[in-house]
């Protein structure tokens, strides 16, 4: 169906939408002539009807409250709501309305790193298309209707002892959990089951069986010195991105004096922000990636003399070619090397894999050490097999009342329609969604939960974390946090945050000694918004009790724990944390030893084995999650749709990758059309040639082609769950039933970056660690200083500089979006990306290499560099672009008058033209717009400021306090938000400012620096750990 | 209105205006609202406050050293004298209606910056710059009006002068061992506004 209407439908609606053009655009028919008398027109008209500005109001308040001053923000700790990873946030509150998060760096898992998807929930906020009351039938309806209702029905069902089901997206939140299960109580059958259209629950099943522990391990990748990673996108999607990219930075920093890297090995089939961040990306088919976790599990087996060996005399991995087996051998090698401080991770949801996986990592002796089961995580929770089970009862008719939180398999279950027919069938059917999504249309009842920025919640993203979520905003609409629906119809009374109190009280005072009185206790965990507990409570969390049932928590993945087997094959005494760096504090208790179950590989193994033959040689669809859209859940969100995917550079999309020589081999290029089956199931969406991945790969993007997201999301990419399955015992994003069929569509994709490569060019310097680790003696000193024809510019305070870490970032784009919030950088839409003018003042560029066989990939952030001899300064012929006392390219936007001459003559590409007067026709999405920061308009140039706004009101504050600004006080909300602290800005004229010390680190270059512009930005060199070079040679 | 008229009557429109651009002076005064006195909800006079009783400005106004914005004051800050003070007069029944009915009072903006332009009380404050020189001699008018230009003509003036900076020829600061970060006060640089 994706053919030219389909397009003109999307002009369509976009031009209704909230990114169109102004009434003015270049395809309109009005007659340049008739255009300049009416514009004359319109001036004069201007000119005399604005001798007098239109009256304004002040409105002060009637009673003001203690803590705010107009003008002056306030910043709230909070947790993140935009997935269950539960990042710590700031939240900046400007008179009354959120307007930006940033990451908390006192959160012990996040560290301040915050991901695109955080940024734009302040976009989702102020989303004029979330409910706006609860719906009956479709139909408005007040919550005393709706709750009289629903509570008369479930009363009906109780005395009847109908089965209840609640179905949720999986929430790290203890106390909402505690609500459901207190909820699902008063039914003779309730059931919580977790859902989440792209599952994890693997790892979990795998770790019940191994390790008698039903949760996901908590991951330390700081600790690893060799990760080797088959598939999992842990800096992009993969469970916790900020946390993991954050600690995996920590591995590989030579910001200080330290001269390691970790080694990090990915096998991959499709090209993810993962794999091209590793040091060896050893690209593989699926069914070779399964054979080459199998060797290496044999070779670690071999290596260990483990009694498991033997299972392994049956597998086929002489099928692999000698290359891989060559990589596989050394990956093993290189593990073993560094056993006990490495880390082997799947990102596959099978739970053979994954058994294999923990085999691996316990035979190295990495649990408790670079992973540990002491403590888990709740970070994902889902369970595919409940779910599987409640579509069995929903299409039995079993089922009488069903409730669902925040999920919506109407749209992102594999087999909706499934969903659909045994959703008819359900008695009572209730939505708390916040949005008339898919599955919200199909309900009785829609009962809109509160935005996660209204709403009082709590977390525990992994055992002994705690951490709180407060409004920061009342409820824009009449919405209703969804907890407290639970509560009404659990005939409780109270608010959500009394339980809230009320439990953190009865089960999370009692655990600290630091206050002694509650009321002490919660206003400090409030304002910290995080909490760390000792550890003696991590003994008695997830103590190895016998007998613990899962009476407390009869939700399908807490820490359920299990009789522990009768013959544990290895007793691993686990340090329990005393390592670590979440669950610091000495143990009082000793946690008890977590046992590896003699678990029985064998059969897991051979089914494993089977399906590697199943797939070889065949074409192997992958599905994947996006950084910025994942599950598809925030699709209304325009910020998220246009940020550029790091690799592909695609916008408002999804697509089938496929390599190269696939394309070359079907004929196919980028934009073609292809009809993708499985079965019975047949999706059409454009193909995008991706270099660097696998021959034998399609990679479709899951989280598109949504229909009822609302304005902007719907009709975006196409819905490529339907290619999912469910196989032993989970979710399966992957199959080798895949046939390709080219039609004769062709679409044009919307990129951002056209050129990908380097093309022999010095933009990008590379060092291996062994030039590091010597000393890298050509420095970018050594030039003799140019000449130039500008007089040197004075610098009496201040002057801002910046360096970028090429080594730390890896393309996550956190920052792209952080700036676009930050700078009110207005969205444009797919139609005007096409034609290059996305207004991002930040981007990410990527380019792909490939030398000795060897195929990488680099990325280099790249904004306004705020040159010393500014090429933009010279050829301004109004003065609207000119440099300041403190070094910064300024950009006066009432100056300008949009000859784009200073774009033209910019090196670097980092100008924006306004080619429109980009309106938010909605009053309530202008409340996201940050007052400091001026709103362009059309015609006006823009760039990349430094975030003049944040060194003005810091300048501000030093000043009023009668002192120096310290260093580090400024932080551009691009270096914020960075989970790898790759970007540092500070003041050259302190000389010992962390920014001047970098400048001076020998694998700090500039770009560009033939052209003498003496940027501020400079750069320091990527360094890859390549083979033969071993971490430990320092 | 046909198109041709419009076009008539946009060329008339520009011509005209062209001809009134070309007087200089009115070209200059245009947005410049400098003795905008418009009538308040309520007959709040600052000479009564500020200037008889010499209540001082940071007290209703306490926004202005700490933020960027001096602030109105909230309808309760009025009562905490009124609610003994001249309680019956009509004047002040608004306030307590206000209260009342919760319902905020919504005064008319005399002294408005453009958007583009931003202004930070709290660091002029601090700097010791008197109120009234911006604002007029707030403590004589019984109804406010704007008593400055607001132009950028007349901050630029003021921030050339606090800038103990001396200049060469050319007009670039001439770095000397004296000129401490403390001694430079107010930049010309078009961002410390503009942003």
């Amino acid at each position: 169906m994706r053919e030219e209407k389909l397009w003109q439908i999307i002009k369509r609606q976009d031009a209704n939408g909230e990114f169109c053009e102004s009434a003015e655009t270049p395809r309109s028919v009005m007659p340049r002539r008739t255009f300049v008398e009416l514009m004359g027109f319109a001036a004069a008209a201007a000119a005399l009807g604005g001798c007098r500005a239109p009256e304004q109001k002040i409105i002060a308040y009637v009673k003001q409250p203690v803590e705010f001053t107009p003008g002056v923000a306030n910043w709230y700790a909070s947790t993140c709501g935009g997935c269950p990873a539960a990042c710590g946030t700031l939240v900046k509150v400007r008179d009354g309305r959120p307007i930006k998060l940033e990451g908390n760096p006192e959160h012990p898992l996040s560290k301040g790193g915050l991901c695109a998807v955080a940024h734009g929930l302040v976009f989702g906020l102020y989303d004029g298309e979330r409910l706006r009351q609860p719906l009956s039938k479709t139909q408005a309806a007040t919550w005393e209707d709706v709750d009289q209702q629903i509570k008369w029905q479930l009363t009906t069902i109780k005395q009847s002892g109908g089965k209840v089901r609640l179905l949720s997206a999986p929430t790290s939140s203890p106390t909402s959990r505690q609500t459901i299960d207190n909820f699902l109580q008063q039914f003779a059958d309730g059931k919580h089951i977790v859902y989440r259209g792209v599952s994890n629950a693997a790892i979990g099943a795998a770790h019940w069986q191994t390790h008698n522990v039903a949760a996901l391990p908590v991951y330390h990748f700081d600790k690893a010195r060799v990760i080797v990673s088959f598939s999992a996108d842990f800096l992009g999607a993969w469970i916790s991105p900020m946390q993991f990219t954050r600690d995996y930075s920590a591995g590989r920093n030579l910001q200080a004096e330290k001269r390691e890297l970790s080694r990090h090995i990915q096998f991959e089939s499709r090209l993810s922000l993962t794999g091209s961040n590793a040091d060896k990306r050893v690209k593989v088919s699926s069914a070779e990636e399964m054979d080459a976790l199998l060797l290496l599990a044999k070779f670690i087996a071999t290596k260990a003399n483990a009694a498991k060996q033997n299972d392994f005399a049956a597998i086929h991995a002489e099928r692999l070619a000698p290359k891989i087996l060559q990589a596989v051998e050394q990956a093993a090698n290189e593990l073993w090397q560094h056993r006990g401080e490495s880390l082997v991770v799947s990102g596959a949801n099978d739970t053979d894999a994954q058994r294999l996986v923990n085999f691996i990592n316990q035979t190295l002796g990495n649990y408790g050490k670079t992973l540990e089961v002491n403590a888990t995580t709740q970070q994902r929770m889902e369970n595919d097999g409940d779910m599987m089970e409640l579509m069995r009862e929903m299409n039995a008719g079993e089922v009488a009342a069903l409730i669902i939180v925040d999920a919506n398999p109407a749209y992102d279950f594999f087999n909706s329609r499934e969903f659909k027919n045994g959703l008819a069938k359900v008695g009572l059917k209730v939505s708390l969604n916040a949005y008339l999504d898919e599955t919200s249309a199909l309900v009785d009842y829609v009962c809109p939960r509160h935005h996660t920025l209204e709403a009082w919640d709590d977390a525990e993203p992994a055992t002994g974390v705690f951490s709180l979520a407060q409004p920061t905003i009342a409820p824009l609409f009449q919405t209703r946090a969804w907890q407290e629906s639970l509560l009404r119809w659990s005939n409780d009374e109270r608010k959500f945050y009394e339980v809230l109190r009320g439990r953190w009280q009865e089960k999370i005072f009692p655990q600290q000694s630091k206050y002694a009185k509650f009321d002490e206790f919660w206003d400090s965990s409030l304002h910290d918004g995080v909490l760390v507990v000792e550890a003696k409570t991590t003994a008695t969390n997830a103590a190895f009790t016998a007998n613990t049932k899962a009476s407390t928590t009869p939700a399908a993945f807490t820490v359920v724990t299990k009789t522990p087997a009768t013959q544990p094959a290895f007793t691993v005494a686990t340090k329990a944390s005393t390592t670590s760096a979440a669950l610091s504090v000495a143990t009082k208790i000793p946690a008890p030893p977590i046992a590896f179950v003699a678990d029985d590989l064998s059969a897991a193994i051979k089914r494993f084995d089977e399906r590697a033959a199943n797939a070889v040689g065949k074409l192997n669809l992958v599905l994947y999650e996006k950084i910025a859209l994942r599950d598809g859940a925030l699709a209304n969100n325009p910020w998220l749709q246009e940020l550029p995917d790091p690799i592909s550079k695609v916008t408002w999309d999804n697509y089938a990758c496929i390599s190269p020589a696939l394309a070359e081999k079907l004929k196919l290029e980028d934009g073609r059309v292809v009809r993708l089956s499985k079965g019975d199931t047949t999706i059409e969406l454009p193909v995008y040639i991706q270099a660097q991945q696998h021959d034998d790969c399609i990679a479709i993007a899951v989280g598109y082609g949504r229909t009822k997201a609302g304005k902007i999301g719907n009709g975006v990419g196409v819905n490529s769950y339907p290619l999912g399955a469910f196989d032993n015992g989970t979710f399966q994003y992957q199959t080798a039933d895949i046939t390709i069929e080219k039609t004769l569509a062709k679409v044009e994709l919307a990129l951002t970056q056209r050129h990908n490569t380097l093309d022999g060019r010095p933009l990008i310097k590379e060092l291996s660690l062994a030039e590091v680790v010597k000393g890298y003696s050509e420095t970018a000193s050594e030039s003799a200083p140019s000449k130039s024809i500008w007089q040197d510019h004075a610098y009496l305070e201040h002057k801002w500089g910046m360096v970028i870490d090429l080594n730390a970032c890896t393309g996550c784009s956190a920052c792209l979006l952080s700036c676009q919030a930050e700078n009110n950088v207005p969205v444009v839409g797919k139609d005007e990306v096409r034609r290059q003018r996305e207004m991002h003042w930040l981007r990410i560029d990527r380019y792909y290499q490939s030398d000795n066989d060897q195929e990488r990939v680099v990325y280099q952030p790249v904004m306004c560099a705020q040159c010393e001899n500014a090429s933009c300064e010279s050829v301004c012929p109004v003065l609207a672009t000119v440099h300041s006392s403190e070094g910064l390219n300024m950009q006066v936007y009432n100056r300008c008058v949009g000859t784009r001459y200073c774009a033209n003559n910019c090196p670097y590409k980092v100008r924006r033209f306004n080619w429109f007067e980009y309106e938010h026709p909605d009053p309530i999405a202008n409340l996201a717009l940050n007052p400091d920061v001026t709103v362009r308009s059309r015609g006006v140039m823009e760039k990349c400021t430094f975030c003049v706004q944040r060194i003005e009101e810091a300048k501000i504050q030093a000043r009023n306090e009668d002192r120096e600004i310290k260093d580090g006080e400024i932080q551009t909300a691009c270096q914020q938000s960075c989970p790898t602290q790759a970007i540092v800005f500070g003041d050259l004229v302190n000389l010992e400012s962390r920014v001047n010390k970098l400048k001076h680190d020998k694998r700090d270059y500039i770009l560009l620096e033939e052209l003498n512009l003496q940027p501020a930005i400079s750069y320091l060199a990527k360094v890859r750990n390549v083979e033969g070079e071993k971490t430990s040679g320092t | 209105m046909s198109l041709r008229t419009a076009k008539i009557v946009s060329l008339l429109v520009t011509l005209i205006g062209a001809i009134v651009l070309w007087q200089g002076s009115t070209f200059s005064s245009l947005g410049n609202q400098q003795g905008y006195e418009p009538v308040q909800p309520i007959n709040f006079s600052h000479k009564l406050h500020a200037g008889d009783n010499q209540i001082a400005c940071l007290y209703c106004h306490s926004g202005a050293d700490k933020s960027k914005v001096a602030g109105i004051p909230a309808a309760s800050t009025c009562m905490n004298c009124h609610q003994r003070i001249l309680k019956d007069s009509p004047e002040i029944q608004k306030i307590t209606r206000a209260i009342d009915e919760n319902k905020p009072i919504e005064w008319v903006k005399v002294n408005d910056l453009p958007d583009h332009a931003i202004f930070n009380h709290s660091r002029h404050v601090i700097a010791s710059i008197k109120c009234q020189q911006c604002h007029g001699a707030v403590e004589t008018m019984d109804r406010i009006s704007q008593a400055d230009t607001l132009s950028m003509g007349s901050c630029v003036a003021c921030h050339r002068s606090h800038r103990e900076v001396t200049l060469d020829e050319v007009g670039r600061p001439v770095v000397s061992e004296e000129a401490t970060a403390k001694k430079l006060m107010a930049s010309t640089d078009c961002s410390v506004c503009h942003h």
